[in-house]
């Protein structure tokens, strides 16, 4: 897992980026993914590695590495992101399979 | 003739602003009176214009067109972006730009055979909030920010970005309004490892490494040694932030620079600190 293997066509890639940049995608990610995956085109491998919160199958799809956290911050909130937080416990969990 | 009155780099991290209290009290002690006194530096230098150099961190550079270098030539600029206002711990604030300074380094880098793109939507997170809010806290000195791609490989290697620090000095000594007062401030790095394998680790045997190249003016062996692999090897997603710190280097001209600070801080999983170089160009 490495910033060299980034894909930058994917589709989970340009879908990331817009959503950080815009409160109301911000909203539309936590109510509605489903729909968001499906208006940016991802695939279903993409689809079932989002719903899964699988970190670690998102970036062998190439997912770039910096927006693995920044996705766990989205599903779990960003505030006093601490190792105890829950979105850096949802990192470990994701990334490893296990709560740290 | 414009004057170079500073030049200086620092780390950003997120942590620095929004969860400093789960550091050990000796790493805040030290960071705190760190970064207090890059501020007094920066701001007793009397710059009428800071530019400021980050690495982008995929918020603004998009992944279908990703530039090198991209200058903000807005007249005002407003942080933090919404989304990372919590994550920062900062109240939102304006800071001024300064449009002209902008585009003319656009025109005279174009001229030196370096091209920047330009734009005036920039976003701020971490890379210039967290350092406009703990070294410049009135949001007083105007700023010119340049985003630099360095998490998306291919990035620029270390020698172009000394060699771009270089012509952005050569025109601000060249070609800005005399008179005009100008700081250099790159933010990014040290070791870290976001989203990465390594998200919990600091690589301090690196920082201090890099920090004595700095320290020994020894440019010519890091711009050699500081690869990409090198900067990966040390933490493969944000490592390579310290590029942006090869601009004020190549303006110093490769000079000393002096450690203000450093800590190698887990909690905020990033090595933190700044420099500045004793040299006004």
């Amino acid at each position: 897992m490495s910033i060299v293997d980034v894909v930058r066509t994917l589709p989970s890639n340009r879908m990331v980026f817009h959503v950080r940049r815009d409160m109301a995608l911000v909203q539309r990610f936590r109510v509605d993914l489903e729909g968001l995956m499906t208006l940016y085109g991802l695939s279903e491998d993409e689809k079932i590695a989002f719903r899964a919160q699988d970190l670690r199958r998102l970036a062998e799809l190439g997912v770039h590495p910096y927006f693995l956290t920044q996705i766990t911050r989205l599903f779990h909130g960003s505030a006093r992101n601490t190792q105890g937080s829950a979105a850096i416990q949802a990192y470990v969990k994701g990334l490893t399979g296990a709560a740290e | 003739m414009a004057k170079l009155v500073c030049t200086m780099a620092v780390a950003h991290a997120p942590g620095l602003t929004g969860w400093l209290e789960v550091a050990t009290p000796q790493q805040q002690s030290n960071l705190k009176a760190g970064y207090a006194e890059l501020g007094r530096l920066l701001r007793e230098s009397r710059p009428d214009v800071v530019l400021g150099f980050s690495n982008d961190h995929l918020l603004n550079l998009p992944f279908d067109n990703t530039p090198d270098f991209c200058i903000g030539t807005a007249p005002e600029w407003h942080g933090p972006a919404p989304w990372f206002l919590d994550w920062l711990n900062i109240r939102p604030y304006r800071v001024a730009g300064n449009p002209q300074v902008a585009r003319t380094l656009v025109r005279e880098l174009d001229r030196r055979g370096v091209a920047f793109a330009f734009r005036d939507d920039l976003l701020f997170d971490d890379n210039f909030s967290v350092p406009l809010t703990t070294l410049t806290p009135d949001y007083d000195l105007p700023l010119v920010p340049v985003h630099m791609n360095c998490i998306v490989p291919p990035v620029p290697s270390a020698a172009r970005c000394f060699e771009v620090g270089a012509k952005v000095a050569e025109v601000v000594r060249d070609v800005l309004p005399e008179h005009l007062r100008v700081a250099i401030l790159a933010t990014g790095g040290m070791s870290h490892d976001p989203g990465g394998l390594r998200y919990f680790e600091i690589d301090e045997a690196f920082d201090r490494w890099f920090l004595a190249l700095l320290e020994n003016g020894e440019s010519e062996r890091a711009l050699v040694e500081c690869s990409f692999e090198r900067f990966l090897a040390a933490g493969d997603g944000g490592t390579a932030e310290l590029l942006s710190w090869f601009i004020p280097w190549g303006a110093a001209k490769g000079h000393r620079a002096r450690v203000v600070c450093y800590e190698p801080t887990v909690a905020m999983r990033c090595g933190m600190g700044g420099v500045v170089w004793d040299y006004g160009g």
